[in-house]
């Protein structure tokens, strides 16, 4: 009997060695077959997956710490065609509360792209709609028995930020703008795009749920602080604005700009568009250059050009401020007859009344004295014709013609001496004049004050370019031009601060011809003049209300600088020299 | 008295050794000695698993965690960007002025301001971001508990007791 049971454990072990055996030998077999390295590799493919971490876009503030470009949240709104239930449910909830067309949406969703489980219905939808969406899956859900799928099911949201600008139009010339894809454009957006839009990180991030996965540190993008002050920048846009109605100017710009730093305090364009809607920019402007004019629409300047002309005199000591002149209206100069802006003659003058009334043919005449070669040297290393450096998008360089261009002729030594036939930008003049305003040294426009990246705020420095002319040529212009604004009881002037300053009056060229009744309307001035802390420079363009700069741009000169003194916590002169002397 | 000299191993017990051979030999002894041994892989092997789920469900739930307190990290910073830039267009130029002209309030001229010097009064600087708070945890800083599997860990420990090579 022990036998028998013997036999039959041993056959009952012998069976369950032989599956046990052949198990192990199927599964070597399958470990080892050809369609092995291929299941290896399909598992290879699922086991990880490379993942993008996206930097937050840095932020843009003022000088003062206001907020000028952040983020709003937005959904994407899709549909999970797996767990979907009622296609027809979703594309009316959808397409009513964001506005779609219902026959698109479900065609979209009963006949969706082969092999697609997730549709993106809309993006960048508005915090508000994509809640009332929300609320409504949930009440829909909430309506339906327990275990039943609502009529919602399968609308996802995915919350994303999106570029955002508090202030609208505010700044919009200087801050550029983010399309949907997160690329800037124009401005500080374009020109530190880099910066804000910060480094993506790429992890490859296992599948297995057993492996925690290590969470790379993606720091968000630099956030810029601007020299910009949002305040002076309103009042200025505000001035600019009532300025191009009073006037009927077509178009204007204002810049102010610290002279001693060269920091844009503002930067005001009559044409700005509301940045948080970039699909505005078509309709509002015609070209690139219109976005920002101050630093890339280029013009004839006209008579504020002078002070380079009669800086460059002075300090190749052509001229000094007392040297007399007889001005008999007209002046000859490469076989072309030069006259005063009023055709008349203006007898003896010195450099200052040749500054207070802005006589061509007296700065045709200092320009022959110093000739081609030194004129032309002094203009090129005030900066003109060149790119001033300003940490915007879009900078032109304008035009200066030398001798030995193709078209440059000798008359253009006259011409050129009073602002004509030249092309400079706003910037660029403001970038020359700086040297007048500041001791001799040009300064290099920029709006980037500070860059905060990771906790640690690294300010920018000032930074200077050439120095044109002397600290004594400086000094001394600076008074004339103060001298010549009080002389003629100029409308720039500001209530218990010394202002220097120039007007200019360019007439605008069509077709080769001067227009007559046409004109470029500007006035550039720094104050307090013993120790500049603003430099505004004011154009306005074909002013109907008259043509003169003297009459149009000077006086809303005044009223920024009104306005500035105040902003910027400016004491007027007699205090100021008060408090020195103590 | 005098004793006798005698080898013990000449002495004839046939009974006593048969016994003790037959106890050797048993079938139920070297039974007894098989399962045993077998019995002790077992128990250590399961042990081995037990401590290993417990370590892997430990380390999973953790990456979970992880995972979780990552989103709700970005989340909170997206909404505090959001109710930042909400809190700016509230005080936007545009908002501050419209609320003050409602208010009643009206743009100064430059003829009614008056300049006060104020003794000890120092004009504000521009703006310091700067923020002294620590920076963000990066995966350097999570401990080797949690990304480490049990044989990694018994491997290191292995090294670490051998001490520098």
């Amino acid at each position: 009997m022990r036998g028998q049971y013997a036999r039959r454990s041993q056959a009952l072990a012998g069976i369950l060695l032989f599956c046990a055996l052949a198990i192990v030998v199927q599964m070597t077999r399958i470990q080892n077959s050809p369609e092995a390295d291929i299941f290896r590799q399909e598992a290879q493919n699922y086991a990880s997956e490379w993942k993008t971490f996206y930097p937050n876009r840095g932020e843009i503030y003022d000088r003062n710490g206001r907020l000028l470009a952040g983020q709003r949240t937005v959904y994407e709104i899709g549909v999970d065609l797996n767990t979907m239930t009622d296609a027809h449910a979703i594309a009316f909830a959808v397409s009513e509360t964001l506005d779609m067309d219902y026959g698109d949406m479900i065609t979209l969703l009963e006949f969706p792209p082969e092999g697609v489980s997730y549709m993106v219905l809309a993006d960048f939808v508005d915090t508000k709609e994509a809640q009332y969406l929300q609320e409504l899956k949930q009440a829909l859900n909430a309506q339906t028995p327990e275990g039943v799928p609502g009529g919602l099911t399968g609308l996802q949201f995915k919350s994303h930020p999106q570029r955002s600008y508090p202030e609208t139009s505010l700044a919009a010339n200087i801050l550029g703008f983010v399309n949907r894809e997160g690329r800037g454009y124009f401005g500080v957006e374009e020109k530190y795009n880099d910066l804000l839009a910060g480094n993506p990180v790429q992890v490859l991030v296992s599948t297995d749920p057993n492996k925690a996965n290590e969470i790379p540190h993606v720091p968000d993008g630099t956030t810029l602080i601007l020299t910009i002050n949002r305040d002076l920048q309103a009042a200025t846009e505000e001035i600019l604005d009532n300025a191009l109605e009073e006037y009927g100017a077509v178009e204007g710009v204002i810049a102010v700009m610290d002279p001693q730093s060269g920091e844009m305090l503002a930067m005001a364009t009559s044409r700005r568009m509301d940045l948080n809607q970039v699909w505005d920019y078509g309709n509002l402007y015609d070209n690139a250059t219109d976005f920002d004019p101050i630093i890339s629409k280029t013009y004839e300047p006209g008579s504020v050009i002078k002070i380079l002309t009669m800086a460059a005199a002075l300090d190749s000591k052509t001229v000094a401020p007392g040297t007399t002149y007889l001005d008999t209206g007209a002046i000859m100069i490469g076989g072309v007859t030069i006259q005063n802006w009023d055709r008349n003659p203006w007898g003896i003058q010195d450099m200052v009344g040749c500054l207070q009334h802005s006589l061509n043919v007296c700065m045709v005449h200092i320009a022959s004295q110093m000739g081609a070669g030194t004129f032309y040297s002094y203009m090129d290393a005030f900066g003109l014709g060149h790119l001033t450096g300003v940490d915007m998008a879009g900078e032109a360089a304008g035009r200066l013609k030398i001798p030995g261009d193709a078209d440059w002729y000798p008359v253009d030594l006259g011409t050129n001496a009073f602002g004509q036939g030249v092309a400079v930008t706003p910037i660029q003049m403001m970038a020359a004049a700086s040297a007048i305003a500041n001791d001799g040294r040009t300064v290099i426009p920029h709006v980037l004050y500070g860059m905060v990246r990771e906790g640690r705020q690294y300010n920018v420095p000032a930074q200077f370019g050439n120095t044109p002319i002397t600290v004594e040529t400086a000094n001394t212009l600076s008074d004339m031009l103060a001298i010549s604004l009080e002389n003629e009881s100029s409308m720039a002037l500001v209530p218990g601060y010394r202002i220097s300053g120039k007007t200019g009056t360019a007439q605008i060229p069509v077709n080769g011809l001067y227009d007559s009744t046409e004109t470029n309307a500007s006035f550039i001035g720094w104050g307090p003049t013993d120790d500049p802390k603003f430099m505004i420079y004011v154009w306005l363009e074909k002013p109907t209300s008259s043509p003169w700069g003297s009459e149009t741009a000077a006086p809303v000169f005044s009223e920024v600088a009104r306005k500035t003194v105040i902003l910027l916590d400016i004491p007027p002169d007699s205090i100021r020299q008060q408090l020195v002397a103590k | 008295m005098n004793i006798p000299n005698v080898d013990l191993r000449n002495i004839n017990i046939p009974n006593v050794n048969r016994l003790i051979h037959a106890y050797r030999v048993a079938p139920w002894r070297v039974q007894r000695q098989w399962l045993g041994n077998v019995l002790l892989v077992v128990v250590a092997a399961a042990m081995v698993a037990a401590l290993y789920l417990n370590v892997t469900s430990r380390t999973a739930i953790a990456g979970r965690d992880i995972q979780d307190l990552t989103e709700a990290i970005i989340a909170s910073q997206q909404v505090s960007s959001d109710l930042q830039t909400q809190l700016a267009g509230l005080t936007s130029a545009a908002s501050l002025e419209e609320r003050a002209l409602d208010m009643g309030y009206r743009p100064v001229e430059s003829e009614e301001v008056e300049y006060l010097v104020v003794p000890g009064y120092v004009a504000p600087a521009p703006i310091d971001l700067s923020t002294t708070s620590l920076p963000q945890l990066s995966a350097l800083t999570i401990p080797p508990e949690y990304n480490q599997s049990l044989l990694d860990w018994l491997d290191e420990s292995v090294l670490s007791s051998r001490g520098p090579q």
